[in-house]
């Protein structure tokens, strides 16, 4: 166990910069996850950590040990991969097994860990099988176990879901949350999938373009998204993001009128983008609530997702459930300025200085 | 013409060809060799296994078995050793990989008699190359083709710079089917470069590797072309191999028969070395 911290960590590959320096401090135990789009240098900057990729300029501690240029060998960390890169030809026991027989670990305490592992992980009865005649999931486990068995300062996952089918992946994550929570082991966790990062991360970085985007607790870049990037890729379903312009205390967006929320100071005329959440768009008759058209509806079980247009503005609602809403039905909506988020549109920086307030929000 | 039927004839038409190119040659060599003949156009005289008899009591046919297996073995081990250390190499990235990997493949590509000509080219008595440097490393000259244990190293020698190159392309190819990721995981597991070659590299190749080896063990068992072109199996029968006595049975001593019973015994002893090689090294398992 050990904390981790990236100094200015970069890439570049020739003249093309995959990662634009990258500044972290991981906390003993903390479970991080790098979080943005294929292609943002999220692979590339967790493989610098493992020392699977050279690190152009800056730097990696690990337990306050700079291991900068030292082998992956060298770092006590254990990586998990997309692919599970299971030994083809080795046995699962001997898979688990090869990590600490390469480090010439005592048999009969490698014959110890391996079992431990194999019982935390449900192995036990594959142990003698190849890992070809393993399904995806126990594959999966074996790659979770093989990095288990090492005890190193920080568990690295690339994508270790993102091979398996959806409800496997839901259980996988919760076995991950779990054993976390287990082995008290600082993990960083890469994944694309915003749920996957919502759920298990202690803090998200938020990567886009090789530049960090924003670095914080779930909640905290779902309440206060640094940029519209941010804004657009955490939550689901999206953030409404409606263009408009300051015209005194409020935004005007075509027809429709949408008033400042009180911390956002912007100029007289200048170009905004407004987010807003799906479920932060206030459903019920009151006076100022205008007329919501629908068009689409999702079902979702416990909600009801309703596309439309309010003023021309085209607009995702989210509510309680609601089986009466059929096409065509006209709903009252209203935006409440403290749930609203501004960004200027130029630069897509965030206008708010406080938070989007946090209310009754429903369960996303 | 129905489908079937169509099927059925392009069937029969392959099967005709085959066996009018591979089963009727080998049926016709093997049942020369129960005939006595001195040459393709007198009567042939049916003697039974007396062919077969008379060669194996000869000492050349055995001193030829053991040159055979001296040879292919010898040639087998550098070429595969060779071939994968230079596969290795090439795998690397370094400046020029491409034009380097390309240039590798040139000497399979070389017609056999361009390859030999241009080696005794460079060892002649008087101006070639390898004469000349070791003459200026002050060591005694090399008798090539005239001492026994030259001449078989000089076949070998020749064969091995021949048909590395297969062998390098090959797992260079195979080698490229390996994914990353397992040396990667291999190398957060602790392993050095030699510990991945073992644990990884060998261990996932093992199949192509099987087929390799067999495919150039037949090939260099039934050779013939470099060392008729290098030594005529001299000097006094130190490189001559079955396929060289066979050939020079059936037409220096006009002895077809003999001739036909080494070439037929030889294609045994090759049978039997596959289906033993097959067993040992099974195809179908990781
Ligand atoms: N070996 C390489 N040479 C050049 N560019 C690379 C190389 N590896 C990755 N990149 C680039 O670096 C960027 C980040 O890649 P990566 O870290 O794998 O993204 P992801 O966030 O999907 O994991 C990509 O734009 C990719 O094209
Ligand atoms: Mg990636």
């Amino acid at each position: 166990m050990a904390e981790v911290r990236l100094k200015q960590v970069r890439k570049a590959y020739g003249a093309t910069v995959a990662v634009h320096g990258v500044d972290l401090d991981i906390r003993d135990g903390e479970f991080v996850v790098f979080l943005g789009p294929s292609g943002c240098g999220k692979s590339t900057t967790l493989r610098m950590v493992a020392g699977l990729e050279e690190i152009t300029t800056g730097t990696v501690e690990i337990g306050g040990r700079d291991v900068t240029r030292l082998e992956p060998k060298d770092r006590n960390i254990a990586m998990v991969f997309q692919n599970y890169a299971l030994y083809p030809h080795k046995t699962i026991y001997e898979n688990l097994a090869f990590g600490l027989r390469m480090r010439r670990m005592d048999k009969a305490e490698i014959d110890r860990r391996v079992r431990s592992a194999s019982v935390m992980l449900g192995l036990d009865p594959y142990l003698e099988r190849k890992p070809k005649q393993l399904s995806g999931g126990q594959m999966q486990r074996v790659a979770l176990g093989r990095a288990l068995v090492r005890d190193p300062d920080v568990f690295l996952l690339d994508e270790p879901l993102s091979n398996l089918d959806a409800k496997l992946r839901v259980r996988m994550r919760e076995e991950i949350a779990r054993l976390h929570q287990e082995v008290g082991t600082s993990m960083i966790y890469v994944t694309h999938d915003q749920v996957e990062a919502m759920t298990l991360a202690n803090r998200i970085l938020i990567m886009r373009d090789g530049h960090v985007q924003q670095v914080g607790a779930p909640l905290e870049v779902y309440d206060r998204p640094a940029n519209l990037f941010v804004a657009g890729f955490i939550g689901s379903p999206e953030m409404n993001l409606v263009e408009g312009h300051v015209s005194g205390r409020t935004v005007r967006c075509g027809d429709l009128q949408v008033g400042l929320p009180p911390d956002v100071e912007a100029g007289e005329g200048s170009a905004v983008v407004l987010g807003i959440r799906p479920e932060h768009v206030g459903v019920a008759e009151s006076p100022g609530a205008r007329p919501f058209q629908v068009s689409v509806i999702e079902q979702l079980g416990a909600q009801t997702l309703c596309i439309g247009e309010v003023d021309g503005v085209r607009l995702r609602v989210l509510m309680d459930r609601s089986d009466a809403i059929s096409h065509g039905t006209t709903l009252p909506v209203q935006f409440r300025p403290d749930r609203l988020h501004v960004f200027l549109k130029e630069t897509g920086a965030r206008l708010n200085r406080a938070g989007a307030r946090e209310g009754q929000r429903p369960a996303a | 013409m129905s489908s079937k039927a169509t099927i059925y004839s392009f069937l029969f038409l392959g099967l005709a060809v085959t066996a009018l190119l591979i089963v009727a040659p080998v049926v016709y060599a093997v049942s020369l060799s129960f005939y006595q003949m001195d040459s393709f156009v007198g009567a042939p005289r049916w003697v039974g296994l007396d062919n077969y008899a008379r060669m194996l009591s000869q000492w050349i046919f055995w001193r030829a078995l053991i040159n055979g297996f001296i040879y292919a073995f010898g040639t087998i081990i550098f070429q595969v050793v060779l071939g994968i250390g230079f596969a290795l190499v090439l795998n690397q990235v370094f400046p020029g990989r491409n034009i380097v990997r390309g240039l590798s493949i040139l000497p399979y590509l070389l017609p056999t008699v361009v390859v030999v000509l241009t080696f005794k080219w460079m060892v002649d008595g008087s101006i070639g190359v390898l004469t000349q440097v070791i003459a200026a490393l002050g060591l005694p000259p090399v008798q090539w083709f005239e001492s026994p244990g030259a001449a078989m190293a000089s076949v070998i020698l020749v064969s091995v710079w021949m048909w590395t190159p297969f062998v390098t392309t090959t797992f260079l190819a195979a080698l490229q089917t390996v994914p990353s990721s397992l040396y990667e995981a291999a190398k957060v597991d602790g392993t050095n470069a030699v510990q991945r070659f073992f644990h990884i590299t060998l261990p996932m190749l093992k199949p192509i590797l099987t087929v390799i080896v067999l495919l150039r063990a037949v090939w260099m068992f039934n050779k013939f072309d470099v060392i008729w072109l290098l030594t005529q199996g001299g000097p006094v029968g130190a490189t001559e191999h079955l396929a060289i006595l066979s050939y020079k049975q059936a037409f220096g001593q006009f002895d077809i028969g003999g001739g036909a019973a080494v070439a037929t015994i030889s294609f045994a002893i090759l049978s039997v070395a596959v289906f033993i090689y097959f067993r040992l090294f099974p195809l179908d398992t990781e």
